[in-house]
């Protein structure tokens, strides 16, 4: 493949890839195309994929096998998407081993399956099976970054083209000034979606307001919390959406450094965008002089090493450096000082994903999407006993209620619900009476809840609020990185208190003294993970103050979890 | 951790050599430093830990020094600096695993098999790395990954136990629950 030279040589590749993309999906053989992501191959998608090139051979159907990435719903992995010549694609959920001969011998003679499919990609029912866009997990989602999750192969360059691909950035090459593209962002009003909600084109206007030289761009792909899986999926899904976004900030920059920390447990999105960034090389959208014109980008992966604090910004940098992960006090800001004490721009994978969308839309549009002070849509990710595991993308603003009940299905058979927790390990957990909170970026902290990364961990009756909140504070202590005394001894010390707790030795001034420990570590702590360390444990004790006092007072663990021994039931309860 | 007093058998360093060769070539002292971690990932990949040899022909290659290896290899929670045991159990103790119950799965491999977190078992069969992260298969919850490639999921102390026991006769493990949701 030769380096595209200009812009029109860009037309002309794009003109021919779509056109290709077009025939394929009207031509005479079978698409059929597997879903593989990391959670797919857990539950055996590359085994569907190889089982299905041999069936398909077989039975001499003349197919076009392809790979596709995620698209969001866990709970159907994996899934295989099937278009008959003549027929619109259908997309049929838990597609293993076991069912392929079946599958492939029905659709040869011409049934729909109808009973194993989760929908069809059209506007009307097909064969008695209903649109996809009808299916509950979808009808109340707003695709913009997901859009062509699962449509798509991740590894081809060409298919990210065919479907409108990198058009953003040429838009900003050629026709947006750096400071244009920046104004665009402002005006979407993009909030940092790793978290802080920082405005994003603040953020890059300070960048370009610094003048030291040279200036980094650094993506935040590390995604160490317990609870969320967004950012992985994103990657392994549309990698060069996120490559575009990375593009695009370095133009708005203008230095050719851009970066992306992974985290290096994330093997396959790893892999995946390393891909993405040899297939843009080849084409000639990284590396120097970029279509014929002067700008110049030059992209670097790099991977972590399983620390959740380097998903920190300044640890992140020091990460990258090739020192240990750890903090430092600011100012200076890392926009001033950071990669190499250079002014270094870091954002989310997700913030960078959006960029192109919002060059592609434009700002005013984007900024229409979502609630005033939260525009635009977010991943947010699921997890524990409920009926749709997976990721999906909704517009800021829908209630929480919503999510869970709606999109996600609510409980699974047997499971009660007992409350939800946000925020990852960094604020409390809501109950069932607070679920009507809109999800954004203000609206839960009053309530001791917070937005996060975006990450739900729905927990039901079997789950003990002291335990899990052992749990919680445990993680923290684990994963301190030790540079601080109030984190580093303040943590272990929570634990310490609430094993006492959960063994039955618990004291009457002990939720005094979590309190109070709470107070130092959140106000002395260096970093902002430190200064939150203590908030889900502070908002369990909120939430469901009877357990605590139960375990306390009674000495009894009422979702019976607690390891509370025979002789702490004897001994008197301590107050002192 | 524990103490291995008989002598590694003889690691062969040239697959490492040869990685480093063609993927790892840094052009100034600051790239170098940046490939460190990435270094000592592929030589995990390729021996299960980082053994001191392979520390000290990565120190070569990229110019640093051992001791800053180490400060890294000790800090970040993926590395191991003792040899593994013949199976690598990867347990995702996120907090969707949690819920559905991963902590009964580690006290069972600590009571029954006698494996603590990133430890050997006694019979040099097994290795445990809790990961406090999450492995994003929350679908198959409470879930451990083996050896790198299979998944055990939605597991309970009776059929971690029952999947154990085939691993260790060489047996193939029951498939995990695909047909979840």
């Amino acid at each position: 493949m030769a380096r595209l030279a200009d812009r029109q040589d860009f037309d002309r590749y794009a003109a021919a890839v779509h056109e290709r993309w077009e025939r394929l999906w009207a031509g005479d053989r079978w698409v059929i195309s597997v879903g593989i992501s990391g959670c797919s191959i857990g539950k055996g998608a590359l085994e569907t994929y190889r089982h299905l090139e041999l069936m398909l051979a077989q039975e001499g159907v003349p197919a076009t096998l392809r790979q596709v990435g995620c698209a969001g719903w866990c709970f159907a992995e994996p899934f295989v998407e099937v278009r008959a010549p003549g027929a619109p694609p259908v997309v049929y959920r838990n597609v293993t081993t076991d069912r392929v001969p079946e599958l492939v011998h029905a659709l040869k003679r011409g049934e729909v399956k109808a009973e194993w499919a989760l929908g069809v990609r059209a506007e009307e029912s097909f064969g008695g099976i209903h649109p996809l866009s009808q299916h509950p997990f979808l009808a109340r989602q707003r695709r913009l970054l997901f859009a062509d999750a699962g449509v798509i192969d991740p590894e081809s360059i060409d298919d990210y083209i065919a479907r409108g691909g990198y058009r953003a950035f040429l838009k900003a090459l050629f026709e947006m000034t750096p400071e244009e593209v920046v104004a665009e962002l402002k005006a979407s009003n993009l909030r940092g979606r790793g978290g802080a909600g920082f405005p994003a084109g603040i953020k890059w206007e300070s960048g370009r307001r610094t003048q030291a030289w040279p200036k980094y761009v650094v993506v935040n792909s590390h995604e160490g919390e317990p609870n969320v899986f967004k950012d992985r999926r994103l990657l392994e899904t549309n990698p060069h959406l996120v490559l575009e976004g990375l593009l695009i900030g370095c133009y708005a920059l203008e230095t050719p450094h851009g970066y992306n920390y992974i985290g290096g447990e994330h093997a396959l999105a790893v892999q995946r965008f390393q891909e993405a960034v040899r297939q843009a090389y080849e084409l000639g959208l990284l590396g120097d002089n970029i279509l014929g014109t002067r700008f110049r980008c030059h992209v670097r992966v790099r991977t972590g090493g399983g620390a959740y604090i380097c998903g920190e910004g300044s640890a992140l940098m020091y990460a990258i450096m090739g020192q240990r992960g750890q903090p430092r006090t600011k100012p200076p800001r890392s926009v001033e000082e950071g990669l190499w004490k250079r002014p270094t721009v870091l954002n989310n994978t997700e913030t960078f994903a959006s960029v192109p969308v919002i060059l592609r839309h434009g700002g005013a549009w984007y900024a229409s999407l979502g609630t005033e002070q939260s525009t635009g849509t977010k991943l947010v990710t699921i997890q524990g006993p409920v009926k749709r595991v997976g990721v999906a993308e909704i517009e800021m603003g829908m209630t929480l209620r919503e999510l869970i009940f709606e999109v996600f299905g609510g409980m699974r058979e047997g499971y009660q619900f007992k409350g939800v927790q946000t925020g990852g390990v960094s604020a409390g957990p809501l109950r069932e009476d607070q679920l009507d909170v809109p999800i954004d970026f203000d609206s839960m902290t009053p309530l001791g809840g917070m937005l996060g990364s975006g990450g739900f961990v729905v927990f039901d009756e079997s789950v003990c609020a002291v335990d899990f909140a052992r749990y919680l504070t445990a993680f923290n202590r684990y994963e301190s990185c030790s540079k601080c005394n109030p984190c580093r001894l303040g943590n272990p010390a929570l634990v310490e208190i609430l094993d006492r707790i959960r063994n039955g030795y618990g004291r009457l001034q002990d939720l005094d003294l979590i309190r109070e420990a709470s107070k130092y570590i959140i106000e002395l702590s260096l970093c902002g993970l430190g200064q939150v360390a203590p908030m889900p444990l502070l908002g369990m004790m909120k939430a469901f103050p009877e357990e605590f006092d139960a375990h306390i007072r009674e000495k009894r663990c009422p979702a019976n979890v607690c390891p509370i021994s025979e002789a702490a039931l004897l001994a008197p309860i301590g107050d002192d | 951790m524990t103490h291995h007093a008989e002598p590694a058998e003889q690691i062969d360093l040239e697959p490492l050599r040869a990685v480093l060769a063609s993927r790892f070539r840094p052009r100034d002292s600051q790239e170098a430093y940046e490939l460190i971690v990435g270094a000592c990932q592929e030589a995990q990949r390729l021996y299960g830990w980082v053994p001191p040899e392979a520390t000290q022909v990565i120190a070569d290659h990229l110019g640093v020094t051992v001791n800053r290896i180490y400060g890294l290899l000790t800090f970040y929670a993926d590395f191991r600096t003792e040899p593994p045991g013949r199976h690598f159990l990867w347990l995702c103790h996120g907090a969707a695993c949690y819920v559905m119950g991963s902590s009964r799965l580690i006290e069972l491999l600590r009571e029954r098999y006698g494996l603590e977190d990133h430890g050997v078992s006694p019979d040099q069969e097994l290795t445990l790395h809790v990961f406090n992260g999450c492995l994003g298969v929350c679908d198959l919850a409470p879930v451990i990954q083996v050896d790198h490639h299979t998944y055990w999921g939605r597991l309970t102390p009776d059929r971690l136990t029952a999947a154990i026991d085939a691993l260790k006769r060489g047996d193939q493990v029951e498939e995990t629950d695909g047909q979840a949701g």
